[in-house]
């Protein structure tokens, strides 16, 4: 029984590759469309060239220093204005202001400032993944049970060690949830970013493929991407399923 | 505790306070280049008046309701089956999650390449990214039924069909209704990097847009007041039409107002 789901999706995706091959041998053209035979030799050349796994680590090296800011951002604001009232009725308004304008709409911007590079990307993904972050601690800071931090104040515990010890733990499945989210919109932030600003990177890859007609390198690139984001999602999830077992349900799927 | 105009005044007080900051440093800086509010708010009223900014608007929020259209088309009814069945669900899903981790912007160099720099590119884009959202959410509003209704329609009898069109269908109402909603924001987003990417590589081929219309202020006469205001449109839509469909959301189901 545990076999069958693999063996189905071995056949779906047979499928899915015959009647690509039955296009592309149609259109017989192979810039439009190359067959699956020529894409899978055009990745294994790029993987042995190590040039896919070039652009794949300086899109993932990217990404892990703007979730770091991006946590390091909004963490302690988010648990500053799930735990303080007045805080965030300071704070709320001008961030809703903010949140509307996607990360992608920065891009001319932030181009300007920081020009073609490393900071263009990464400013802009610490921007995609900081709201859905921020968003995830507010909320899960304000679901903890408040008795539970009544109990602990009653107890005499001080303020400090009941965030620590109280309010963390019961907010962390939130969090994790949050993080996920702000792994898939960075994710998706920065194929954008390096299309259009960055001299490296996957999404770079892709356009410099694309100029030269070189359609069955552009296809090997695109499918990296989708391979890596699938990838992170899984790690995230990994790391949610370890350290927050107890909320093991919600990470089934 | 707060009376309602305090929580306003406490609200209000930091955007002001930026903004003052901000003019302050743009005045202090001196150079004619430099955003600063007022510029911002004559720049928007130029933009408007000369009615470029409307037409660039209304050329994205065409593509986007074009292509959000087609994606719903396909993905409601792909989404139902899947839902409603085990083994159509089985043998679709590969396929759906394994494209749904590759971000719409990544296969633009695919539509411009199949399609070429115009509209029907920006709509396979803005379809792509509105599938997944709606898809996924229409299968788990499905499942989501209580067996105990499907039960029920089976020992009255009903046919496949009018058990789709009588409890499916109503029942995954809701969820479907959550999926546009999201979709529509990811395809708005989708729109702004299609149009500022074909902007940045295909030489300012004039393919119309609010995100060609910025990268053009970027790449061809550096006018950063106009980029601001280009980028506060773009966030006032994406407010305008979340809140639009979710109005719209609660006035067609109004038992399941989220």
């Amino acid at each position: 029984m545990q076999l069958r789901p693999a063996l189905v999706y071995v056949r779906t995706m047979a499928v899915f590759v015959a009647v690509w091959w039955l296009v592309s041998a149609w259109t017989a053209n192979t810039v439009l469309l190359p067959s699956p035979r020529v894409v899978f030799e055009a990745l294994v050349d790029l993987a042995r060239d190590l040039e896919l796994f070039q652009h794949a680590g300086i899109s993932l090296g990217r990404m892990i220093v703007s979730l770091v800011v991006a946590c390091a951002l909004a963490l302690p604001l988010g648990f500053a204005m799930g735990l303080r009232r007045g805080f965030d009725e300071v704070v709320d308004p001008t961030l809703e202001l903010l949140r509307p304008i996607s990360g992608i709409a920065w891009i001319p911007l932030a181009l300007f400032i920081f020009g073609v590079g490393n900071a263009l990307p990464v400013f802009i993904m610490t921007y995609a993944a900081f709201f859905p972050i921020l968003l995830g601690t507010v909320a899960g800071v304000r679901g903890v049970d408040r008795r539970l931090v009544d109990a602990a104040r009653t107890m005499g515990v001080p303020r400090r060690t009941i965030v620590m010890r109280v309010v963390l733990p019961s907010a962390l499945p939130a969090l994790l949830v949050a993080l996920r989210l702000g792994v898939a919109s960075s994710w998706t932030a920065v194929i954008a970013a390096e299309l259009i600003g960055a001299p490296s990177g996957l999404g770079y890859a892709v356009e410099w493929y694309r100029e030269l007609l070189m359609t069955p390198q552009v296809m090997s690139f695109i499918a990296m991407i989708g391979v890596l984001g699938y990838a992170c999602d899984r790690t995230v999830r990994a790391v949610a399923q370890r350290f927050t077992p107890w909320a093991a349900d919600e990470w089934a799927r | 505790m707060s009376d309602g105009t305090g929580r306003i005044a406490r609200g209000l007080a930091l955007p002001v306070a930026l903004l003052v900051v901000w003019q302050a440093w743009g005045v202090a800086s001196a150079s004619p280049r430099t955003p600063v509010p007022t510029h911002i708010v004559r720049a928007a009223i130029d933009l408007i008046g000369s009615g470029d900014l409307p037409l660039a608007i209304a050329q994205s929020l065409g593509r986007v309701f074009a292509g959000f259209a087609v994606a719903a088309v396909i993905a409601i009814p792909l989404g139902l089956a899947m839902g409603a069945s085990r083994a159509v669900e089985r043998n679709v899903d590969p396929v759906v999650e394994s494209f749904r981790p590759i971000a719409a912007i990544a296969i633009l160099p695919l539509a411009i390449l199949w399609l070429g720099t115009g509209t029907p590119a920006a709509v396979l884009i803005v379809a792509y990214a509105a599938f997944f959202p709606i898809v996924v959410n229409t299968v788990a509003g499905a499942k989501r039924i209580s067996p105990t209704l499907l039960r029920a329609a089976a020992t009255m009898g009903l046919s496949r069909f009018a058990t789709m069109r009588t409890v499916i269908v109503p029942g995954a109402l809701p969820a479907i209704g959550v999926g546009l909603r999201i979709g529509m924001g990811v395809a708005w987003t989708a729109i702004v990097a299609a149009e500022l990417a074909v902007g940045a590589k295909a030489g300012g081929g004039g393919s119309g847009g609010i995100g060609a219309m910025m990268f053009i202020f970027y790449a061809y006469s550096i006018e950063l007041n106009r980029i601001v205001v280009c980028m506060i449109a773009v966030g006032l839509v994406a407010l305008v039409l979340d809140r639009g469909l979710r109005a719209m959301m609660r006035r067609l189901m109004p038992w399941s107002a989220p």
